[in-house]
C-alpha cells in the first residue's frame, strides 16, 4: 500500500518536472549556416541558409551583406521570392566581378547568432535552369530510324548576346534499362541518336552548363517509341541462319563420307616390323637366346624341290694341291648378309645374282674388311686355320668366315685354293675336298647360324644349328685347337668315310693344279655342299680372288698373328686376303661372335707382304699352315 | 614587245594582289572564336590552380587575405553587370581585354619565380601550370593584337596597369602563400573578364550564325 503511494507520487513529480523543463528551457538561437548561393543567369542570385536551433523561442533570421569595395552593410532585399530561409538578390542588387560578404544572423528573444561569413563572386556560382522545350522525334535515314532531340536554352539565360555561353548534355536510355547513355552536345541545340532497337521505348533528358559554372538539373523526361522495323532485320538473320546451317550440314556429311581417309590422314597407321618369320611377340617377351633361336627357321635351307630360286649361291673354290687344301667358302648367307647390310631382309633374293661374281666377292671382301670392326655380334666367325698336320692328312680349310652379321657386309672371299673340282662326281680326293668344303661350309654356316639377331640367320637351317652347337667350343684359344675340334665335330659327317689321309697326297699333285671355280649350289640337309662348276670368269678383284683360269690359288701363305689365314696365288707374291677370323665366344652361348679383325687399314683386299713362295712352300707343302709359322704374314 | 610585257606584268600583279587579299582576310568571327577558346582555356587553368592551392591552404590565411579591391588591375573600369557590359562598344571591349592581359605579363613572371620555391605540397604541379598560363597568355595577346588591327583605332589603346609587387611575394612561408593565393585570385577574376568580353564580341560578330551564341 505504501509502495503504491510512493510510486504514484514519484510519477506525478516526474511528469511535472518534465513538463516544466521543456517549457522553461530557452536559449539564444543556434548558429545558422549559409548552405549555398546560386545565380541562374549571371544577373541575379539567391542564397539559402540553414537555421540552427531556435532555442525554444521564435527566432528570426536576417541576411546582411557587404560589397567588397565599401563598408556599407545591406540587408537582404527579398526573403520570399526564393522560398523559406533564402535571400533573393535581384538584378539591381547584383553586381558581378564583385565580392559579396554575406552573413546570416539568427535572432530570438534571448540573443543573436551570427553565421560564418561567406565570400562569393556571382560569376563563379552560376547554375542555369534546365533546357526547355525538349523535343524528340523519330526520323529515318536510308531505312534506318534515328532519334532527333532538340531543345532550347533556359529562357532566363541570355545566350544570344553572349552573356552566357552554355554547353549541353543529354542522356538516353531504354525504358527497361538502368543505365543511361550520355552524349555531350557542345553548344548545339540539336542531337541525333542512332543504333536504336526497333520497337523500343526511349527516355531522353537534357541538361546544360555555363562555360565556367555548374551543371543544371536534368530536364523533364521525354518519351519516344521507335517503330518496328523488325521484319527487315529478322529476315536477314533467318536467311543467314539457314544458309550457314545448310553449309554446316554439307560439311558434316562430307566429313562422314571421308572419315576413313581422314582417319588415315590424321592418325597414320604405325608400321610394324616386317621380318619374315619373325615373331614380334617373342621379341617383346623373350630373351636374346630365344630370339636368336626364333630366327632360325626349321626348314632352312630350302630344299631343292621347293626353293629353286632361292638357292644360296656359294662359291666354293677348292683347290686340292698336294699339300694343302684350302677351302674357301662363302656361304650364301654371307653374300646375303653383306648384301643385306644396308637393306632389310630380302627374302626373295635369289642371291645368285648378287653374289655371282668374283668381283663382287672381292668388293665385298674389301668392304667386309672395313666393317669387320663394327660387327660384334655377327655370326660367329669360324676361324679355321689350316693346320699342318703331318700326321693327319686332314686338310683344313682355313678361311675367315665372314660373320653372318651381314650388316657388316663382310664377305670375304678367299683366293681359294682351287681344286679342279669336277661335278658332283668327284674323285675321292675331290670328294674329300668337297666334303671338306662342305664341312667348312657347314662350319661357317653353322657359325652363322648361331649368331643371334641376324637376319641372315633365319635362312639357315636348323640342322646347322647342331653344328654350331657341336662346334661350340668353350674358349678355344688356339685356332689350331679350334680347327681340330671342329674338324672332329664334323668328322661325324660324311668326312669320316673319306679317306682323308689320302687327301694331302692327292692334293699335292700338281696335276691338280688347274683351278676351277666351283659354285656351291646349296647345302643340303645332310650338310653336304653341293658344288657346281662356275663357268663365268671373274673380273678383276683386287686383292681377292682374281682368278683367271689356270691360276692356282689357295696357297696358304701363312697365318698371321691374328690367326688369319693368308692365301696366295701360287707363283705370285702377293697374297690374297684371307679374311675371316673366327673366334668362338663362349659368352654367347650357342652362338659365336664374329671377331672383327683389324683390317680397316686395308680396305682393299688384304695385302700381304710378299713372301717368298718358296719359303712357304715347305711348311705349306702339306697344305697345312701352322700358326706358329705365320709370323711373317699380315692380316688382312 | 614591251607593251605586251607590261600588260602581262600588271595582270599578274593584280592577280597576286587579289590572292593575297583573299588569303589574308580571315573573318573576324573566326578570329574571335579562336581568341575566345584561348581565353576560356586561360581561365580554366587559373581555376584549377586556385583549387590546387586551396587544398592545402592554411585556414588562417583566409582571414587576413587582402581584399580583391587591392588587385593592381582594380583601377581599370570594367562593367559590373550585364547591361553595362552590353553597352560597351566592341573596340572598347577589346581594349579592355588587351589591357587586362597586358597587365598580367609581369605578375605572371613573379608568380613563376616564386612558384619554384613555394612551400606547398603541390609545388611542382603549380609551377607547371604557371608556365602554361604564361604561354597561353602570350599567344592570346598575340591574337588580340591581330584582332585589334581589324577593329578600329579604339581597340588599339591599352591602359597601363603596372604591377608594383616586384618578384618577391613574401618573406616567410605564410606570407608567401597568402600573397601567391591573392595574386592568383586577382588573375582568376581578370581572366574571367577577358573571357566574357571576348565571348560577347564573338556573338556580336557572328550575326549570321545564330547557333554560335
Amino acid at each position: 500500500m505504501m509502495r503504491k503511494v510512493i510510486a504514484v507520487i514519484l510519477l506525478v513529480l516526474l511528469l511535472f518536472f518534465t513538463a516544466h523543463s521543456t517549457g522553461n528551457l530557452h536559449s539564444p538561437p543556434g548558429k545558422p549556416a549559409l548552405t549555398s548561393c546560386r545565380s541562374p543567369e549571371k544577373e541575379t542570385f539567391t542564397c539559402w541558409w540553414k537555421p540552427g536551433s531556435d532555442g525554444g523561442m521564435p527566432t528570426s533570421h536576417a541576411l546582411y551583406y557587404r560589397k567588397e569595395s565599401s563598408e556599407t552593410v545591406y540587408e537582404c532585399p527579398d526573403y520570399h521570392t526564393a522560398g523559406e530561409n533564402s535571400c533573393f538578390f535581384n538584378k539591381k542588387d547584383t553586381s558581378i566581378w564583385v565580392n559579396y560578404n554575406i552573413t546570416v544572423v539568427a535572432t530570438n528573444a534571448l540573443g543573436r547568432a551570427f553565421s560564418d561569413p561567406v565570400e562569393i563572386d556571382v560569376v563563379y556560382i552560376v547554375k542555369p535552369n534546365p533546357p526547355e522545350k525538349v523535343t524528340v522525334t523519330v526520323m529515318e535515314d536510308k531505312g534506318w530510324p534515328f532519334l532527333r532531340v532538340s531543345w532550347e536554352p533556359p529562357h532566363k539565360a541570355d545566350t544570344r548576346s553572349g552573356w552566357i555561353t552554355l554547353i549541353y548534355e543529354l542522356r538516353v536510355k531504354l525504358e527497361e534499362d538502368n543505365d543511361w547513355e550520355m552524349h555531350l552536345a557542345g553548344q548545339q541545340k540539336m542531337f541525333n541518336i542512332f543504333s536504336l532497337r526497333s520497337g523500343g521505348k526511349y527516355l531522353v533528358e537534357v541538361r546544360c552548363k555555363p562555360d565556367h559554372g555548374f551543371w543544371s538539373e536534368w530536364s523533364s523526361t521525354s518519351y519516344i517509341k521507335v517503330p518496328d522495323y523488325f521484319h527487315r532485320e529478322k529476315s536477314a538473320w533467318i536467311l543467314i541462319t539457314v544458309f550457314s546451317a545448310f553449309t554446316f550440314l554439307i560439311l558434316v556429311w562430307l566429313l562422314h563420307m571421308n572419315r576413313h581417309n581422314l582417319k588415315h590422314c590424321i592418325l597414320p597407321p604405325v608400321p610394324g616390323p616386317k621380318i619374315k618369320g619373325f615373331d614380334k611377340q617373342l621379341l617383346k617377351n623373350g630373351k636374346s637366346n630365344e630370339i636368336c633361336s626364333a630366327l632360325v627357321m626349321p626348314d632352312f635351307p630350302p630344299t631343292a624341290s621347293s626353293n629353286d630360286d632361292d638357292l644360296l649361291v656359294e662359291y666354293l673354290e677348292v683347290y686340292i694341291p698336294g699339300e694343302q687344301e684350302l677351302v674357301l667358302e662363302e656361304s650364301k648367307d654371307l653374300h646375303h648378309g653383306c648384301l643385306k647390310s644396308e637393306s632389310s631382309t630380302s627374302d626373295s633374293d635369289s642371291g645368285r645374282g648378287s653374289c655371282d661374281s668374283h668381283t663382287l666377292l672381292t668388293d665385298k671382301c674389301g668392304e667386309a674388311k672395313e666393317e669387320r670392326r663394327q660387327t660384334d655380334q655377327g655370326c660367329s666367325q669360324i676361324r679355321t686355320e689350316a693346320q699342318r698336320r703331318p700326321k693327319d692328312a686332314l686338310t683344313y680349310a682355313h678361311g675367315d668366315v665372314v660373320s653372318s652379321n651381314m650388316s657388316s657386309g663382310r664377305v670375304k672371299t678367299w683366293p681359294s685354293v682351287f681344286s679342279p673340282l669336277p661335278r658332283y662326281s668327284p674323285s675321292p680326293l675331290d670328294q674329300q675336298s668337297s666334303l671338306q668344303m662342305a664341312k667348312q661350309h657347314s662350319l661357317s654356316t653353322s657359325s652363322y647360324l648361331t649368331q643371334p639377331g641376324h637376319s641372315a640367320k633365319e635362312a639357315l637351317g636348323q640342322s646347322y644349328r647342331d653344328f654350331c652347337l657341336s662346334g661350340k667350343q668353350p674358349h678355344l684359344l688356339t685356332p689350331q685347337t679350334l680347327v681340330s675340334r671342329k674338324l672332329q665335330a664334323h668328322s661325324d659327317v660324311n668326312i669320316s668315310s673319306i679317306g682323308l689321309k689320302r687327301a694331302p697326297a692327292g692334293l699335292r699333285s700338281p696335276a691338280l693344279r688347274t683351278t676351277e671355280y666351283v659354285e656351291v649350289q646349296r647345302v643340303n640337309n645332310e650338310d653336304m655342299v653341293l658344288l657346281q662348276p662356275v663357268v663365268s670368269g671373274c673380273g678383276r678383284m683386287e686383292g681377292c680372288f682374281q682368278v683367271p683360269q689356270g691360276e692356282v690359288y689357295s696357297k696358304v701363305k701363312g697365318v698371321d698373328s691374328d690367326n688369319v689365314l693368308l692365301l696366295q696365288r701360287e707363283g705370285m707374291e702377293e697374297d690374297r686376303c684371307p679374311c675371316v677370323d673366327q673366334e668362338t665366344n663362349e659368352g654367347t652361348g650357342n652362338c659365336h661372335t664374329l671377331n672383327t679383325v683389324s683390317n680397316t687399314r686395308k680396305p682393299s683386299a688384304c695385302i700381304y707382304t710378299a713372301m717368298p713362295v718358296e719359303d712357304e712352300m715347305a711348311p705349306i707343302v702339306n697344305g697345312y699352315v701352322d700358326s706358329a709359322n705365320m709370323c711373317t704374314l699380315h692380316t688382312c | 614587245m614591251a607593251h605586251s610585257r607590261g600588260t602581262n606584268g600588271s595582270k599578274l600583279f593584280t592577280i597576286v594582289l587579289y590572292m593575297v587579299a583573299a588569303c589574308s582576310s580571315i573573318p573576324i568571327s573566326d578570329l574571335l572564336d579562336r581568341a575566345s577558346q584561348g581565353s576560356d582555356k586561360l581561365h580554366s587553368l587559373s581555376t584549377t590552380l586556385t583549387q590546387d592551392l586551396d587544398s592545402h591552404f592554411p585556414s588562417t590565411g583566409r582571414v587576413i587575405m587582402p581584399r580583391p579591391s587591392m588587385c593592381h588591375t582594380s583601377s581599370l573600369q570594367t562593367p559590373n553587370d550585364k547591361e553595362q557590359a552590353l553597352q560597351v562598344s566592341e573596340s572598347d571591349l577589346l581594349s579592355l581585354a588587351r589591357s587586362l592581359l597586358q597587365a598580367w605579363e609581369d605578375p605572371l613572371v613573379a608568380l613563376s619565380t616564386s612558384a619554384n620555391t613555394l612551400p606547398h605540397p603541390a609545388q611542382g604541379a603549380i609551377f607547371n601550370k604557371i608556365q602554361e598560363l604564361q604561354e597561353h597568355s602570350k599567344s592570346l595577346g598575340d591574337g588580340l593584337n591581330v584582332l585589334s588591327g581589324k577593329m578600329g583605332p579604339g581597340a588599339q589603346t591599352i591602359s597601363s596597369l603596372p604591377y608594383m609587387g616586384g618578384n618577391e611575394i613574401g618573406q616567410d612561408r605564410i606570407s608567401q602563400l597568402i600573397n601567391f593565393n591573392f595574386l592568383l585570385s586577382c588573375f582568376r577574376r581578370d581572366s574571367h573578364k577577358i573571357d566574357s568580353f571576348l565571348k560577347i564580341l564573338r556573338c556580336r560578330a557572328a550575326k549570321m550564325l545564330p547557333e554560335m551564341c
